[in-house]
């Protein structure tokens, strides 16, 4: 079987055939793949600092829970979405701002002042005052954003 | 290691029988008109590749259906792209099934034993203008609204039935968000799966019968 290969018509013509053939295939298949991830891996829009609202709204030693709308592009919908801030303090100058998503698998989580603790409803996840976990699934704490305070109102880093 | 494999494959599934019976066939001495039909199969696949795609993006509502279809065609990478194939895929399928067509007239290959091939075809030549016509409303855009007004009121011109016929068309007596879904529906799901029966039975037929010759004078 180690007779020199001789270009026949035939194997010429099935050799085109399997090349274009696959040229048209990877023609299909790059721009299909693009397409299709493309809107996903598109970056995120920019850290702002977004306004809660007064320091004094904030009962000292109580998760006080403050709600903020921000516009967001999905696609081509223009939306606004509703974030919510757990924000605590203790003192009445230092603040730690918590999200209300659970870091389990992203429900919402509730402030139960009788009990002293977070509860998710989805999976029995719970966290005490200052977000670390207490029990149930969650694999670490309450998210936490950055926080400053400006001429008595609370200031959150949003997005990014 | 590939022989093996298909050593394995061909003892279970004859794959190889087939492989022959479909590609390596004989086949008459033929010219460039014979490969309309592969050219229209061709066209074919592609629509069905670049149609999948866009619905990954398009909305068939009368609140998205534009907006969808202009994010697809401006901020989707490539987006334009699988649009524009699919845009000018459409034509060139018209275009292709027609000279496709009269080459099996002109070409007398639609005589016996191949009447049932021709039949199948000119089911399939329909399917196609059907999703030509379900397909131009869906950007809905102006064009599309009043192309889909006129081709529905065409539909409305028979007596007696014309009016029922048009209101079936459009789903009650305008063009809504009725008319539009079941335009869509039927663009991606009822032409489709008639359209590949058809085909399907249209190659088999071409296989069992074997392709025409190029008709001689006098025979």
């Amino acid at each position: 079987m180690n007779e020199t290969k001789e270009l026949s018509r035939r194997n010429f013509i099935q050799t085109a055939i399997w090349g274009i053939g696959g040229l048209i295939g990877i023609g299909f298949g790059v721009p299909a793949i693009a397409y299709v991830v493309g809107p996903s891996i598109k970056s995120q829009q920019t850290k702002t600092w977004m306004r809660l609202g007064p320091t004094s709204k904030v009962e000292l030693g109580n998760p006080t829970l403050f709600s903020f709308t921000v516009q967001t592009q999905t696609g081509w919908i223009q939306n606004s979405q509703e974030i919510s801030v757990y924000v605590l303090s203790t003192d009445g100058r230092t603040y730690i701002a918590m999200s209300n998503i659970c870091t389990h698998l992203g429900c919402h989580i509730r402030w139960i002042s009788d009990q002293n603790h977070f509860f998710c409803p989805c999976h029995n996840g719970v966290f005490d005052i200052s977000g670390n976990v207490v029990s149930g699934p969650p694999p670490r704490p309450l998210t936490r954003y950055d926080v400053k305070v400006e001429n008595g109102q609370l200031f959150i880093l949003v997005g990014g | 290691m590939t022989t093996k494999i298909n050593q394995w494959l061909d003892e279970r599934t004859s794959w190889r029988k087939v492989w022959e019976v479909i590609f390596l066939r004989k086949i008459p001495k033929v010219n460039w008109f014979y490969t309309l039909g592969s050219a229209s199969l061709f066209v074919a696949v592609n629509q069905a590749i670049t149609g999948i795609l866009l619905t990954i993006y398009y909305v068939p509502t009368p609140d998205h259906a534009y907006d969808s279809v202009q994010y697809i065609t401006t901020q989707v990478p490539l987006g334009w792209l699988i649009r524009g194939l699919h845009h000018w895929g459409a034509s060139a399928m018209i275009v292709l099934v027609v000279l496709h067509m009269l080459r099996v007239i002109l070409f007398g290959a639609y005589k016996y034993p191949r009447e049932v091939t021709w039949f199948t075809g000119v089911i399939l030549l329909l399917v196609v203008i059907g999703f030509g016509f379900t397909g131009y409303l869906l950007p809905w855009d102006q064009k599309a609204f009043w192309a889909t007004t006129v081709g529905t009121r065409i539909a409305g011109t028979p007596p007696l039935i014309g009016d029922y016929l048009m209101r079936i068309i459009r789903g009650g007596s305008d063009i809504s968000a009725v008319t539009l879904v079941r335009f869509f529906g039927t663009h991606v799901w009822v032409l489709p799966s008639v359209l590949f029966l058809l085909i399907g039975i249209h190659l088999y037929l071409v296989i069992r019968n074997g392709i025409s010759a190029v008709p001689t004078r006098g025979k």
